[in-house]
Formats: structure tokens, sequence, C-alpha cells
């Protein structure tokens, strides 16, 4: 039995999260009902544990073991959750803010090294834009087409007109002093170190 | 035009010269007046600390008199004799507060008028708060001397007698509004009932039935509503106007001019026999709102068969005018030259029943209604199980005419939805309308399952009952919100995660009901704005006071019931309806006095610039056809519209600028070298939290002396130079913030602030509190600081 002393339980993990700059202005994480409606829309749940639902109660519990939990890693920010809640809350807003948490502890790096793609695509190119890691793995998804899309994309963008969409020179250089200087760079290669070390 | 300008100035000069005699007015002294005082000792609860014969000899008035207990009955006689023996024609009270009890001594000093007793709180405001005798005597004096100052000041007055109308316009023929009808009726109240559509009735009337906690049962509603209808029809007092609007509205001091429009429906309603020979050859088909549109009926048709007034009618819109409905009446009932009619209607008071609407359910296309036809919502099923319904009362999906094998029904659909085109509240009838068609539908269909998905149940009070009845009937319950219905392999599927065992789910069916929400309709929102009414938040119409006042609207004489003013249930409709009807008559039988302080406007000074319409925050100042005119059962004399004129044309009766002035001279006048004195001007909630203070015993400085306003917005910059200019050190303004008047609050505040900057005065001498009744000691408070920080500032 769940036994529930005279103390009032902490109120941390709330209160950090509705303050955390991700976190919407008037994110409704307190009023949330735990209607479920988060969960019976979300794609991850249909294909694992994970349930925001639950995920959101365990904050308004101040229940740290959430931070343990390995289904959170599961969310892959469709929001979803977001667009539909009746209270304005934000699941994925608060998935992402634990996730954080728990990186900055040092723990679960393996997780994020598998994205760590996007980072240096990010200092190489200066805008946000699918690695050339995930190439293989997209062709396998998609086919031929994607590899010739891939091939010529910039000719079909000067066909329709388009730029370039590649920074390039000055601008180019300030998007990667800007990601040095933030130490975004140094907390990238904290984490693959983290993980290569270990290997 | 030379004439005009010359006449404008006049008038400008007259108005000069009223503002300037005025001002001289209050620093002379008229002579003539005869002042008597009356000090109570209160059984040693005043002259305990109070020195009652120093007091009474300090006194200049005409009669000085002391009582053991003022109040009581005989010394009544004596006030009386006084006035007449010493030919007293005004009289100051020195006793306890006029809360307690200024209408005892208006009525003991009967012969005078009353707003010429003055009552001088000398229990409350002197000797319950203050230990030192010498120092409270001194106060006493200077408290009770500025009474005679002022009352000298006083003018009669009278009671203002406004009389209602004894009629009443309803707008809205459903269940609300014919409740309300028919109570005023009954009590001799001319009404009319003004409905949009072709019927009476309302919503009861498609719904079949309604769900009864009491008997544990699904009672008929038309039978239930049918009779009341028959008494309407056949009541002398009752006239009903279908396919009716209101176009204008103009408000009047006892009445509303009320300008409608009756749509035309081609047929003579007095001719018609509703014999349904023109339905019969009308080649025009078109979906029947009546049946959800699931069935279709002519262009030419009666709304339902038991339809009140029991005529057929023409739907303007659809109809071809092809003149076979024409030839084959009998009773030449038919007319396409017929035009909409335009009536003036007069009316004493006006109820608002227009009602609801339901939640639009396209609007959450991810539960595809509209799309899927086994997709219905509970207005829908209610019609379907209805035994006047499409399917003559069985259940069937709409896709294939077959009984449903499970029925899933998915509640607070648009309710309690934060999200765009959602609604906030909650729809309080949608767990009960879910639970009645459940157990009609288990009755019937034993084998059906039904699945109700809810976030919460909420059947309060006495419902708990109903939902126990209809539990044992074998319903099942998941608690959870779908997030989703969709069709996989050609079955309906609703995803929803059982948030009890955690586990989400899809569940399969082959029909799902969703339970919409109640939200407020276009044509209310219409009606609202043509009669000047305030709406909530939510945009149903706005009571009053959503505890005390549930049936009045912000506009006195207007008032509301029914879902027209939120979501509420039959019960909840009919005691509203009633409620209002009892303050409709209220109103024509007693409510016909009105008590100053009033503001009242000289229309030739005025200028129609309005003005005083946006400040007041009671709605009591409205333009009727020539002038802009204040209601005075409406006006609470705060003096918010009079501050606001430019022309000087709004005078607040009650409490004058002279007994003002002469309050003020009177409490500062006697005030010594070095000592601190702050004006108090409390409203009545400040006043009331000031006697608190009094009668808890609690304490503060003498140099606190109080003046009553009927609100902040009554002082003007002149009243509070007059307060420094006399010696005040500090002013301190205190009201209670009244929800309706916060905006003229602010105005003042500034107002006066950005005044008493621009004069050099510094800003902490004028204070503004905002008093609550309760929080007595608060107010304490800021009189102990507010003596503190001037006693200080002289220390300097």
């Amino acid at each position: 039995m769940l036994k529930k002393g005279m103390d009032h339980g902490s109120k941390e993990m709330v209160e950090v999260i509705k303050n955390d700059y991700r976190a919407s202005a008037d994110i409704g994480l307190k009023r949330c009902m735990q209607c479920g409606l988060c969960t019976s829309n979300c794609p991850a749940t249909r294909h694992s544990e994970y349930d925001p639902r639950e995920m959101v109660k365990m904050v308004l519990d101040d229940n740290h073991e959430i931070l343990d939990n390995p289904d959170i890693w599961n969310c892959f920010y469709c929001y979803t959750c977001q667009s539909n809640c009746p209270v304005n809350n934000s699941p994925c807003q608060v998935n992402q803010i634990l996730r954080q948490k728990v990186l900055l502890k040092g723990g679960k790096s393996q997780r994020i090294y598998e994205f760590l793609a996007y980072g240096y695509s990010y200092m190489d190119f200066g805008v946000g834009s699918i690695p050339s890691d995930f190439f293989d793995e997209l062709v396998k998804d998609f086919g031929e087409d994607y590899l010739q899309l891939k091939l010529n994309l910039e000719d079909i963008r000067e066909e329709l007109g388009l730029d370039d969409y590649n920074l390039k020179g000055n601008s180019l250089n300030e998007v990667k002093n800007i990601l040095i200087e933030s130490g975004f760079k140094k907390k990238l290669e904290t984490f693959k170190d983290a993980v290569e070390s270990k290997s | 035009m030379n004439n005009t300008k010359s006449k404008t100035l006049e008038t400008q000069d007259i108005i000069n010269k009223t503002r300037a005699t005025k001002k001289q007015d209050s620093f002379s002294t008229k002579s003539g007046e005869r002042v008597g005082v009356f000090i109570c000792r209160c059984g040693g609860n005043i002259s305990d600390t109070v020195n009652i014969q120093e007091l009474k000899s300090s006194i200049d008035a005409n009669f000085v008199g002391e009582f053991e207990n003022l109040c009581s009955i005989n010394c009544r006689r004596h006030i009386r004799e006084e006035i007449i023996d010493q030919n007293l024609d005004r009289v100051v009270i020195a006793g306890c507060s006029p809360l307690t009890h200024l209408k005892t001594f208006q009525n003991y000093a009967d012969p005078l008028n009353p707003y010429m007793v003055e009552m001088v709180n000398i229990r409350e405001q002197c000797s319950w708060v203050h230990s030192d005798k010498e120092k409270a005597t001194k106060k006493a004096i200077s408290l009770v001397q500025a009474g005679v100052e002022k009352v000298k000041k006083a003018k009669a007055l009278s009671k203002i007698i406004s009389r209602t109308e004894k009629s009443a316009a309803i707008f809205g023929g459903g269940i609300s509004g014919i409740t309300a009808a028919l109570s005023l009726a009954n009590q001799g109240v001319k009404v009319t009932i003004i409905e949009k559509n072709p019927t009476i009735g309302g919503f009861m009337v498609k719904i079949g039935k309604v769900f009864s906690p009491e008997k544990l049962a699904e009672e008929c509603s038309l039978c239930i509503l049918n009779p009341i209808i028959n008494d309407v029809i056949n009541h002398k007092n009752i006239k009903i106007m279908t396919k009716t609007r209101l176009l204008r509205a103009g408000r009047r001091s006892s009445y509303f001019n009320l300008i409608l429009e009756k749509d035309t429906s081609f047929v003579h309603e007095d001719r018609c026999i509703a014999c349904g020979k023109c339905a019969d050859v009308c080649p025009v088909e078109v979906p029947d709102e009546w049946n959800q549109k699931m069935t279709m009926r002519k262009a030419i048709y009666k709304p339902f068969s038991q339809a009140v007034p029991d005529v057929y009618t023409i739907d303007v819109e659809n109809c071809i005018q092809c003149g076979k409905c024409e030839k084959v009446c009998n009773m030449d009932a038919i007319d396409f030259k017929l035009k909409s009619e335009i009536i003036s209607l007069k009316s004493g008071s006006v109820v608002i029943a227009t009602g609801h609407e339901s939640y639009d359910l396209t609007k959450r296309p991810e539960y595809g209604y509209g799309r899927f036809d086994d997709v219905i919502s509970q207005l829908d099923l209610a019609r379907i199980l209805g035994v006047n319904g499409p399917t003559l009362g069985k259940l069937q999906k709409i896709s294939d005419g077959k009984v449903p094998e499970r029925v899933v029904m998915i509640q607070c659909t648009g309710s309690r939805d934060e999200k765009t085109d959602g609604k906030r509240y909650c729809s309080k009838v949608c767990c009960m309308v879910a639970l009645k068609h459940a157990s009609i539908i288990k009755d019937k269909y034993p084998d059906t399952e039904v699945v109700i998905c809810y976030t919460d149940l909420r059947t309060v009070g006495m419902y708990e009952n109903y939902l126990r009845y209809v539990q044992d009937k074998g319903i099942k319950f998941i608690r959870g919100r779908p997030g989703e219905v969709t069709k996989i392999n050609d079955k309906l599927v609703v995803r929803v995660e059982d948030t009890l065992q955690r586990k989400p789910m899809e569940i399969e069916t082959d029909m799902v009901v969703l339970s919409e929400a109640i939200e407020p309709s276009e044509g209310t929102m219409e009606l609202a704005k043509k009669l000047n009414v305030g709406l909530s938040q939510d945009l149903f119409i706005k009571e009053k006071h959503s505890k005390i006042k549930p049936a009045n609207t912000d506009v006195e004489r207007i008032f509301v019931c029914g879902t027209a003013q939120g979501p509420k249930d039959i019960t909840d409709s009919v005691s509203q309806a009633n409620a209002a009807a009892a303050k409709v008559s209220e109103q024509i039988k007693c409510g016909t006095e009105a008590e100053p302080p009033v503001a009242v406007i000289k229309n030739s000074l005025c200028s129609h610039c309005g003005k005083c319409i946006e400040i007041c925050g009671f709605k009591a100042v409205y333009r009727d056809e020539e002038y802009i005119s204040i209601d005075p059962m409406a006006c609470r004399g705060c003096g918010a519209c009079a501050g606001s004129c430019p022309e000087g044309a709004i005078e607040i009766k009650g409490l004058n600028d002279q007994e003002l002035f002469a309050q003020m001279d009177g409490l500062l006048s006697d005030k010594k070298e070095g000592e601190v004195r702050i004006l108090a001007f409390l409203d009545n909630v400040g006043y009331t939290a000031a006697d608190t203070i009094g009668n808890n015993r609690v304490t503060y400085p003498e140099s606190i002396r109080i003046i009553k306003i009927p609100s902040i917005n009554r002082l003007m910059p002149e009243h509070i130079t007059y307060a420094f200019d006399h010696g005040a050190d500090g002013i301190l303004l205190a009201e209670y913030p009244d929800e309706c008047m916060l905006e003229a609050h602010k105005a003042k505040i500034q107002e006066l602030s950005d005044y008493v900057a621009s004069k050099g005065i510094a800003s902490n001498k004028l204070r503004f509190y905002k008093a609550y009744a309760p929080h007595f000691r608060g107010l304490a408070k800021q009189f102990e600081n507010f003596n503190q920080d001037m006693l200080a500032e002289k220390g300097k």
C-alpha cells in the first residue's frame, strides 16, 4: 500500500518544467485532467510502452522515476498531443524538458548519440537538414526516388526558381562561431566522448 | 445663426454663474436653519469614554440634549416634542452608526424630511476605538459640530417613484420562456412570447424523453410539455408571436419600446385549419430540421404534429411559389402577396429565454461526424429513439438500417476543451443525457452493448441515484477521452486510453454517439446587442450576480432564464424561469421606489455627448429618442457620470457639494498646531469595515476622521483641494472594488492622482485602499500607518 504521510511532497518537477524556456508560457500542465486523449492519439504509444498521460502524472506527482523510464525516449516530437490536449498541456514539451534533464545529468548519452549527426550537420551547413548519415535508411524507406531527389536537389531548386538554401561565407562562419561560443559544439563533443569512451 | 450662437453663450454664462454661486455657497453659512442635537449615552457605551457634559456644552446649535438610550421607543416622543417645541427644521443624532439606526431616527424625526436627519457616529468611530477620554471627547465635539454644519446644508429630498408597465415581452418559446410566460400571465401580467421559429416548444419537444432521478425512469417530454403549452395557448394574458424577431429596442424609464419583425409565411394563420392538403401537393422536398435532417419535409409544412400554433407555414427560402398549395387550399389561407410585418410593442419588462444551440460537431473532425454515417450526436439519437422520429423509435444505424451491436458514446465533445472552437465550460447535461439514452437502449435492445467514454461523470446531487439505476442495467464505462474515431476494414474504431488500466485501446463499434456541447446561440448574442445586455466570457447572457441575482441581467428590467444564461437542464431552466417571472412581478408590484443618492440629468445643459453612458457600469444611463436619461432604479448615485460630464449637467441628489464642504470644514476647523488630521472617505463597504473596527474594539488614532460617500467617484479634484487647503494632512479613499465599476474607479484614481501631482502635493498624502467588509483589521492598519507617516513628516 502507498502510504501518504503529512509531508506535502515536492512540486519541484512541475515548477521546473513550467518555468523552463522550452515550455509555452500558458502551458496547462497543472490543469491536466488525466483524460488520456494524448495517449489515445500517440503514434509512439502504438509502437511502444510510452504513455504520455502517465508521464505527465508522474511529473505532477513529482515522481523522479520518470527520468529513468526508457519509454520517454520513444516520443518523436510529432506534437499531436500538444495540438489535441483539451487543457492546453503539451506532453511533448514536457518530454523534451525531461530528456534534457537526464542528458545534463550525464545519463542516457547513447540516446542522443544517435542524433548527434544532426548537430554536426548544423555546424557544417548552418541550417537544419537531414544529415547524410541517414541517407541509407531513407533510401531503404522511400526507395530510389529519395536518392534522385537528394542528388538533383540543387538543379530542381534552380528549375523552380528557388535560391540556394545553403549558407555560405561569412554567414556560415557566423553561425559556426555562435555555435562554438554558445557551447553547442562542446556539448556535442561531450556526448560523443561519453559514448565512445565506453565502447 | 447668430441667435443660436448668442443662446449658447448665454447658456455657458448660466453654467459659469451656477458654478460660481455653488462655490460661494459652500463658504458662507445661511442663517435661519434651526438644528437640534440629540446625544446618546448608549448606556455607557459612549458616555464611559466621551465626557457628555463637555460635549453638550461645546456644541453650537439651537438645541442640545442628552439621552440614555436614544433608540428606545420612548425617545421617539422626546425627539418629536423637541422638534415641535424648539421649531427645529433639522436634526443631528450623535450616537451609533447610521448603518444600524439611520432608518430608526428618520422615523423618530418623522415631522421632518428624512434627509434632514444627520447621524454622527461617536460610538463606532470614537468611544469604541479610542481610550484616551480627553482626546475622545475633543474628537466627539469636532465630529458632532461637523454634523451640525453638514445638516445645515441638507436639502429635503423625496423618494423617486417609478412605475413599471404591467406587461412583459419574453424572447424565446422554449420551456424557459413558456414557464416564465405562464407564471406572469397567471399573476395578471400581459405577456407576449416572441419566438423566431414557426412553433414554440424549443428543444424539449424534440428530445422525446427526459430523465427523472425521482422516479428512476425516462418520462415522455411531450406529455409533460403539452398541458403547459395548452395553458399558454388558452391564456387570455398571453400572446404568441412566431417567426418574429427583434429589430430595435428603445429604453424608457418605465418600459421598453420594441420594434419587432414578423416574417411572412404566406399563410393567414387565422384561416389555416391544418388539414395538410397543401403539403400533399407541394413538389419541394428539403431536409427536416425536426428530425435532425434525417428525413425530408415539404416547403409548406407543419414542424411536427403537436406544433403550436397549429398551422402550416411556408419555408420562404425553399418555396418555388408554384401555387399548387394555393389552389388546393379550401380555406383560402395561402397568399403569396403577404409581406413581413413590422410591429411595435410596448413592454414593461423583458425576459431573455432564447435558449442555446448544439455544438457544431464538424468542428471536431477527428470524430468523423458528417464523414461517417454512423457517427451521430446525442440529439440525433434522441430523434432516432423518439416514437415520433425518423425510425418511429427503432434504434437503427443510418448506414444500413440494422440494429447496432455496440454503441460507443463520447462525452465532452466540444466541452471542457480549451482548443480553438472548443468550449471551456462543462455543458452540465451531457452525462445525464448519455445515461438516459443508454438506459433506453438497454431496455429495448438488451443485446446491444453501450460503452460510455468519459473524463469525469458529473451526476451531481440526486442525479447520482439515476446513475446507479442505469449502472444496474449493465453499461460499460471507460475512463478516457477518445482521440479519434476512424474506420478500419469498414468498421468504426474508437481510439481511447482506458486510463484506469493504463491501456491504450481501439474499440470496434458500429455506432458512435457524440455528446455535443451546449453553446450560446447566435440569436441570443444578436438580441443582447440590441438590448445592450452584457455577455459572459463564454458569450452567454451574463447574470447580474451569479450568487444573489441569478435571473437579473446588467440592465434594469431585463431578466434572463434557461440556457440563454448558461448550460443547464430542464429542472434548472424552469427554476430560473420562475425566478425571472418573480423578479418581473416584484418590479411591477413593489420595485417602484428608488432612494437617493441618485444622479439626475438636467436636459437643458446636456449636450448628448454620451460620456456618462460609457462610464456607468450599472448601465443606468441610456439614450432614448430625445434625451439621455438615468434610470433611478439602476442608479447607485456613485457620481461617476457627474465626474465625466463636460457640461456639469448631472447632479447627484443625496449628498450635495455644500454638505460635503461643510462636513470637511467641520472636521478640520478645530485642528491645533502640530496636530495631524486625515480625512477618510469611505463607501458603504469601507464604512461597514470601519464600524466593525469599532465593534471589535480595535483602536486607531484620533486623527482619522471619516466621511461616508456613495463612491470615490463622487469626489472631484475641487473636493481634494478643499480638504488640503483646510488643513487635511492626508486623504484616504477606500472603496470595495465592485467589478462593474472597476474601469471608472481606475479612471478616478488616475484623475485624482494626476491632479494632486500637478498641484505639487506629495503622492503619499492621497491614498487609495480596497475595502473588504470582513477585513476590518486591514483598514485599521491603513489608518495607523497613514497617521504614523504623516506624524513623521511633521517631525521633519
